[in-house]
């Protein structure tokens, strides 16, 4: 643990402390109380959307253009630049608050944890699995007689500091040596793959090429996928994309496309169609930054066990019969042209590993992302995606599950859910007189409630007592926003007037019970996780909270509808999407990518679907917040003020 | 040698319910019952106090009953269609504890009677007899919601215990229970979850636990009787090892599943294989009684007087005091 000393930092109008080490700057703070500042270029000191009010104190900013005089003299900084070295008292600027436009796709650079803090808090050493490096030799002489290929490798190894014989070059490529060599005057860019114990020299170009060097990170979710391009040679994010899987008119889950992939032999199709999902996305963000196809060197994808046996045309019916089988959970890796993907042709593929037919790449790489392979002290960490995979673990040993909690917090079977982008409502408030107040991602009409809005709901209705602890409407509270409409209940949150759809946004009795089945799913396996280990609730040293919720969760929420367990909130961690984070990671760092395996190889799946208290978990957990009020003592407390 | 001691103690205790009123405590009742209050499980005096001795309550409907096979009908013929008439047989020929009057003609398909005629059926059955009462609503939860106020009403002052709150239909039910004094009969099928759920549910609006009867629908004997058991088993288990939502008593509901169990309603034409007609219901009401009383229930709901005698007789006998 460090020793470092740690101020309290007050953040007004939001009027929330929290307590930050010196050294982390005011957006770390600002992210650490989950209180959305804007920042486009995530915490780059580039963008000067993140600027902030230093009400109380002083902090240590680097002077900068991007704040005016006029400014300055109203005490501005940059939330990302400006580092702690006292107790202070921030006022954020409505600009700062809410101006966000762009349509947020990539939750990680804009809010939860920006990729420049998560990737300073990994720690992984820069070192591509790609790289380009510029090589310059010594030209061949009657004295020094060494063949063009050698003088490559020796050249490379001097270099790289690797034994030469891991050193491979396929036989195309030193079939043109000579010429390039050659015309480069002994000045070559040598594009290195990293494939298990062997660099493999995928491509040799005249001149120094070594800048445009390109990575596509890819989080293949069942829902969405999310491409990002990433600068291999800065280890900056340039730009993502995020799309709806196209997947979806095979089956909205995955269980149902493996049972359609089976029943129609369209294995090929599903492939085809997710692979044109990445091309599509690929080609948007090259023309949009500027970037040739040919210097995109490495994808990386992250995704459920599934996900990946689709795009890799694996065939994954065995995944949903028992005894549960993937075909591979480790896939060596090959070039990505070999399955469609339109990058380099000779660039490669890596496909992060799963560890089960139910616990996938996606959670191994979120692992990695947040470094639970370095805590020293039991750590939590929840991936709710479709199904809600949950670790439990530190750098000894890590255990892992399946909670099958369903979709709900994606916004999928919630009449007016949504995922996590532009006109998504993602925080709700609800006042004593049952008045609504919200706010919206990117700060235009409201066309539904995304993850985070949706958990925000159940609480607000569950303390204004709108709803009881089963989750049933009061149908005898006093508000026109309850009402029935076709044999059911329903609250009305947003007027159609005020909506950006033609109808009001509600919450219907449906949608709440499928919303407490799913929280109480996740709750249940994180009990037996815990239970299983001999451990209990307090031994968590920290919850690390991921998925496509929104930018920001109210992990307070969380806690009040009982889905995660009662732990001060300042040891829960919303850490957004980190399946990409992970992908993103690995595209930059040998290590990283490493780190991930060795998450695998590691995890213990525990299965609960044969365990006989899992069903009995989700049954008392299927209350608000639970049956056993005595695990909630700080809900009970609120609840019955 | 000396043996092992093998008691067990346990942290918890079922709370005591005491139904009905005497006048001093504002009623008219001449006889109260208290259930409740053991300290360990069913008949294991040696653990320590068992509490209060598990009651018989009887059935009585505001309608006459549809389908009742013979062996149960000879005994009611007479009262069928007089409740007030049917609560006194049941009371001073058959010995029964309290009387459970179910309204089910209330119910829109069985009659549709009005909340008025449920009140004037009350007030007959509680001026024909002087033991407690139980009144149980017809399980249509509009309807119920619309009777079992004015019942409750009309009955306020008596301390009946009233059924039955569910999950989905609550509120209406505990708040005129909380108004008018009467114990509640809490309802789950089958579930000790949900079981808890609903008392957790009812005690957020204020409603002490300590006039809270659980009702976990009960299976006869071949109809799910296991599963019943077992459920009553651990929620008695739960109680006494300190859970407090769980420390209520239990009432179930014997009669009407048995008789209805076609092994009570086959004549000796229909299974010449199956003994008697005449006893096999009587057997079939008198085991699944004698079964469930073993997993921990304090009232047992019943219909045939024979099947009551017997019990009765099984109960005295595991409390040591039988002959």
């Amino acid at each position: 643990m460090s020793e470092n000393r740690t101020y309290k930092i007050h953040f007004l109008p939001n009027d929330t402390f929290v307590e930050i080490e010196e050294g982390n700057t005011v957006l770390d703070a600002a992210h650490k109380a989950s209180i959305y500042v804007n920042s486009i270029c995530g915490g780059d000191g580039v963008c000067g959307k993140c600027k902030v009010i230093l009400s109380k104190g002083t902090a240590d900013a680097p002077p900068t253009s991007l704040i005016s005089g006029e400014e300055a003299e109203k005490d501005y900084v940059l939330a990302c630049e400006a580092k702690i070295v006292e107790d202070l008292q921030i006022l954020i600027p409505q600009e700062t608050r809410l101006e966000g436009k762009k349509i947020l796709y990539d939750q990680n650079e804009q809010h939860s944890l920006t990729w420049a803090a998560a990737v300073n808090k990994a720690e992984f050493k820069h070192n591509p699995l790609v790289k380009k490096i510029f090589l310059t030799m010594e030209a061949p002489t009657m004295d020094d007689t060494v063949a063009d290929h050698d003088r490559l490798c020796q050249a490379i190894m001097m270099d790289q500091g690797v034994e030469l014989n891991t050193i491979q070059t396929s036989i195309t490529i030193v079939k043109k040596l000579p010429e390039i060599l050659r015309q480069g005057n002994w000045s070559v860019t040598a594009t290195l793959a990293r494939r298990g114990p062997v660099l493999e020299v995928v491509e040799v170009q005249a001149g120094d090429t070594s800048k445009s060097n390109f990575g596509i990170a890819i989080d293949i979710g069942t829902t969405t996928v999310v491409t990002c391009l990433m600068d291999l040679g800065s280890s900056k994010v340039v730009d993502s994309e995020a799309i709806y899987n196209s997947q979806m008119k095979f089956g909205e889950d995955y269980i149902q496309r493996i049972i359609y992939a089976i029943q129609n032999s369209a294995l090929d199709e599903m492939q085809r169609s997710i692979v044109s999902d990445i091309n599509k996305s690929v080609l948007a963000l090259v023309e949009r930054q500027g970037v040739e196809l040919k210097n995109i060197t490495s994808v990386v994808c992250a995704g459920n066990t599934a996900m990946i046996h689709f795009l890799l045309c694996l065939d994954p019916e065995n995944i949903r019969k028992e005894p549960y089988l993937p075909t591979a959970n480790v896939i060596s890796p090959f070039r990505a042209s070999q399955i469609g993907i339109e990058i380099n042709p000779r660039g490669i593929l890596y496909a992060l590993p799963s560890v089960g037919a139910y616990v996938g790449a996606d959670l191994t790489s979120g692992a990695a992302a947040i470094r639970l392979d370095k805590e020293e002290f039991p750590c939590l960490f929840i991936d709710i995606g479709t199904n809600g995979e949950i670790v439990l673990g530190n750098r000894d040993w890590m255990v892992c599950c399946s909670a099958s909690a369903g979709p709900a917090f994606e916004g999928s079977g919630v009449l007016h859910g949504m995922r996590a982008s532009e006109g998504a409502v993602e925080i709700i408030h609800i006042t004593k007189d049952y008045e609504v107040s919200y706010t919206t991602i990117g700060n235009v009409k409201p066309k539904g409630v995304c993850g985070s809005g949706l958990l925000d709901c159940i609480a607000e209705l569950l303390r204004r007592g709108i709803i009881d602890r089963s989750g049933k409407f009061q149908k005898d509270i006093k508000s026109g926003r309850l009402r029935k409409k076709e044999d059911e209940y329903e609250f009305v949150l947003i007027e159609k007037s005020e909506t950006g759809i033609d109808s009001d946004i509600v919450i219907t009795q449906a949608d709440i019970a499928n919303l407490v089945r799913s929280k109480g799913a996740i709750y249940a396996a994180i009990s037996i996780l815990i239970e299983s280990m001999g451990l209990s609730v307090d031994d968590l040293h920290c919850i690390y909270l991921a998925g496509g919720f929104g930018n920001y969760l109210n992990v307070r929420n969380a806690i009040t509808i009982g889905m995660l367990p009662d732990l001060p909130t300042s040891r829960i961690q919303f850490v957004g999407n980190t399946s990409l984070v992970g992908a993103k990671m690995a595209s930059i760092s040998e290590e990283a990518f490493e780190t991930v395996h060795k998450i695998a190889s590691q995890m213990t799946y525990f299965d609960l679907m044969g365990n006989p208290k899992y069903m009995e978990g989700f049954m008392s957990a299927n209350f608000l917040p639970h049956t056993n009020l005595n695990e909630f003592p700080s809900v009970a407390e609120e609840l019955s003020n | 040698m000396q043996i092992a001691s093998v008691e067990e103690k346990w942290a918890g205790v079922v709370k005591e319910v005491t139904i009905g009123a005497t006048k001093e405590e504002g009623g008219t009742r001449e006889k109260v019952v208290t259930i409740g209050g053991a300290k360990c499980i069913p008949f294991m005096d040696f653990d320590g106090n068992q509490g209060n001795r598990p009651v018989i309550a009887m059935d009585v409907y505001d309608v006459p009953p549809e389908d009742w096979s013979e062996p149960l009908l000879k005994n009611y013929r007479d009262v069928v269609n007089d409740a007030a008439g049917w609560a006194k047989k049941c009371v001073e020929e058959y010995g029964a504890d309290l009387i459970c009057l179910k309204l089910d003609g209330t119910h829109p398909d069985k009659g549709n009677k009005s909340s008025d005629d449920a009140v004037k059926t009350v007030k007959s059955v509680l001026e024909a007899v002087k033991v407690p009462l139980i009144i149980w609503g017809c399980e249509n939860d509009e309807k119920d919601n619309e009777v079992l106020p004015k019942v409750s009403e009309a009955a306020a002052g008596e301390r009946c215990l009233l059924g039955g709150a569910t999950q989905e239909n609550y509120k209406t039910i505990t708040a005129v229970c909380l108004a008018d004094g009467h114990n509640l009969i809490t309802q789950a099928p089958v579930d000790i979850n949900i079981g808890k759920q609903v008392n957790i549910l009812v005690t957020d609006l204020g409603f002490p636990l300590d006039r809270i009867v659980m009702f976990q629908t009960t299976g006869a004997l071949g109809y799910g009787i296991e599963y019943c058991y077992s459920i009553h088993e651990r929620g008695r288990i739960a109680a006494l090892s300190g859970d407090g939502q769980m420390a209520t008593p239990v009432i179930c509901d014997v009669g009407h599943e048995a008789w209805r169990a076609k092994e009570a309603k086959a004549t000796d034409e229909e299974a010449p294989q199956w003994g008697s007609f005449a006893e096999r219901g009587i057997m079939w009401e008198t085991i699944t009684a004698t079964t469930l009383l073993q997993s921990g229930v304090d009232i047992i709901r019943m219909y045939h007087p024979q099947a009551v005698s017997i019990v009765k007789d099984h109960i005295d006998q595991l409390s040591g005091k039988g002959s």
